[in-house]
């Protein structure tokens, strides 16, 4: 009885790894897309209304995914106490914190990063182009790990189940 | 002769300093909110320009931050300016939004709450031989604004008259002088009404050109100019004056810094009207002021019944003189 409640505990852990992998790599693109929706919002609040930065941000992390929120609301608090954080420190720590809840790479995380040391700090023409550049980049991301969940989603799903089940027949 | 000075309720010391200190990175703030408060009362402006020492304006003197938060008379011991200070203000004042505030930098100067005024130098970036907006912006400086409430006092005499009508002023004098700072609180007791002299509340129109006199922070004032007083912030003046004249019909038309042509058509207008004028103009005597053109061509034309000179000494907005518009002789002071 023991044993078989063992076996189906390896089974379950393996099972559990496999889809965990798997949600990695089916979640990514969706937060990539995701990304790329609310850099275009932002663009919209800087280009056509002009909104400050904070607000800006502010506005943004209401209509996004939560995931993808964190990043705007966390940078955004931080312009808002105005203790002299310049928008990149904001920007980086906001990052830190999105890549622990997210599902993205340092390869996307440094798309994001370069334009922190951009943001807010030229002219309306200048941060359309940097945004528009940020929304391209992270629409190629996007079809590389688009590419990659085709691959991979169902592989780690299987592999998970069937590295238990080995385990499992090589206690037996 | 002496005006009676009082610093009103929202410009005391600790407003000022607390306005002004949250513009600077957190080791500059530091810095200077160790300065005593007879610094803070007098300060002017403080001057930031990369890689130079800090310099603050004190209306009788220039001293120098040091890097223990003292004052210095020794301009090499000056706290120096670096990249990171410069690029930190530059983000506090521009709320991290430069492209929020293009039409500001077009114009040279950005307000903060509370009406002071940052005046930027840099780069600037043309197009169509107009300047679009600045880059590189390498020099700030902090104009610390001050309303001084009663500063028009020994000048509401010559301005009203015992029935409570006004005359067409003009306020003369060099820069630093005080001539803002005298007519806002002109504008403000004529809005208010001024008993003594049987003046009732008036409407005053104020074309605030450059923000310096209600210092308005996105459209509100934030100087005191009164309760009947409509506010037209940043506006080019002929336009404004021609504007607040056909829509919010003003008995008294204000504002400031007068010299250009189209200025003289737009007072003329002003004048056939039936409004009163108060404005003011640069200028260190009324001779002088008959050698720019413009301002001849109003005198001339004795559009203006009283022109009033300032001096700086013993205080700034101190009368000099006050000359009658048609006889062009002294009434007194």
């Amino acid at each position: 009885m023991i044993k078989l409640i063992g076996c189906l505990c390896i089974l379950a852990a393996g099972g559990l790894f496999g889809a965990s992998k798997a949600a990695g790599y089916a979640h990514r693109p969706q937060e990539l897309r995701s990304l790329q929706a609310a850099l275009s919002l932002l663009e919209t609040e800087i280009i056509y209304g002009a909104t400050p930065l904070p607000e800006a941000l502010h506005q943004v992390a209401q209509r996004v995914n939560p995931i993808i929120a964190t990043l705007f609301v966390t940078a955004g608090d931080d312009l808002r106490s105005q203790d002299g954080t310049s928008v990149y420190e904001a920007w980086q720590r906001a990052l830190y914190q999105l890549q622990d809840k997210s599902h993205l790479r340092s390869s996307d995380i440094s798309v994001l990063a370069n334009l922190g040391s951009v943001l807010g700090a030229s002219d309306r023409n200048d941060q359309a182009k940097h945004l528009k550049l940020a929304i391209e980049r992270l629409g190629v991301q996007a079809a590389e790990a688009e590419e990659q969940a085709r691959k991979n989603v169902k592989l780690w799903q299987y592999l998970g189940f069937f590295a238990g089940a080995a385990v499992v027949l090589l206690l037996i | 002769m002496s005006n009676r000075v009082a610093i009103s309720g929202n410009n005391t010391v600790s407003s000022v300093k607390d306005a002004v200190l949250c513009f600077f990175p957190t080791r500059l703030r530091h810095l200077l909110a160790r300065l005593p408060d007879r610094i803070w009362r007098d300060v002017e402006e403080i001057r930031v320009r990369m890689y130079q020492p800090l310099i603050l304006n004190l209306g009788w003197d220039e001293c120098y931050l040091t890097y223990q938060g003292r004052l210095t008379t020794e301009i090499n011991e000056g706290y120096k300016v670096e990249t990171d200070d410069l690029s930190r203000i530059i983000q506090l004042i521009t709320n991290s939004s430069l492209y929020a505030v293009e039409e500001e930098l077009r114009n040279g100067f950005i307000t903060l709450p509370g009406g002071h005024r940052v005046g930027l130098s840099g780069r600037a970036v043309v197009e169509n031989g107009k300047v679009r907006t600045l880059k590189y912006i390498s020099g700030l400086n902090f104009r610390i604004s001050k309303e001084i409430q009663g500063a028009a006092d020994t000048i509401i005499p010559y301005v009203v008259d015992r029935r409570g009508c006004c005359y067409h002023t003009l306020i003369v004098s060099p820069p630093k002088c005080g001539k803002t700072t005298v007519l806002r609180d002109l504008i403000r007791q004529l809005s208010y009404g001024i008993p003594s002299r049987n003046l009732r509340g008036q409407t005053v129109g104020l074309v605030d050109e450059r923000s310096e006199i209600a210092g308005a922070y996105k459209g509100v004032p934030q100087h005191d100019v009164g309760p009947r007083t409509d506010v037209l912030d940043a506006c080019p003046k002929a336009e404004g004056m021609m504007m607040l004249l056909r829509a919010l019909s003003p008995q008294v038309m204000a504002t400031d810094e007068i010299g250009r042509t189209e200025d003289v058509a737009a007072l003329e207008e002003v004048l056939n009207a039936g409004v009163k004028i108060l404005a003011t103009a640069h200028a260190s005597s009324i001779d002088e002021l008959k050698q720019r053109p413009v301002l001849k061509r109003l005198m001339d034309l004795k559009l203006f019944e009283r022109y009033i000179l300032l001096c700086s000494t013993p205080r700034p907005g101190t009368l000099k003189q006050v000359i009658d518009g048609v006889t062009l002789r002294p009434l007194g002071g």
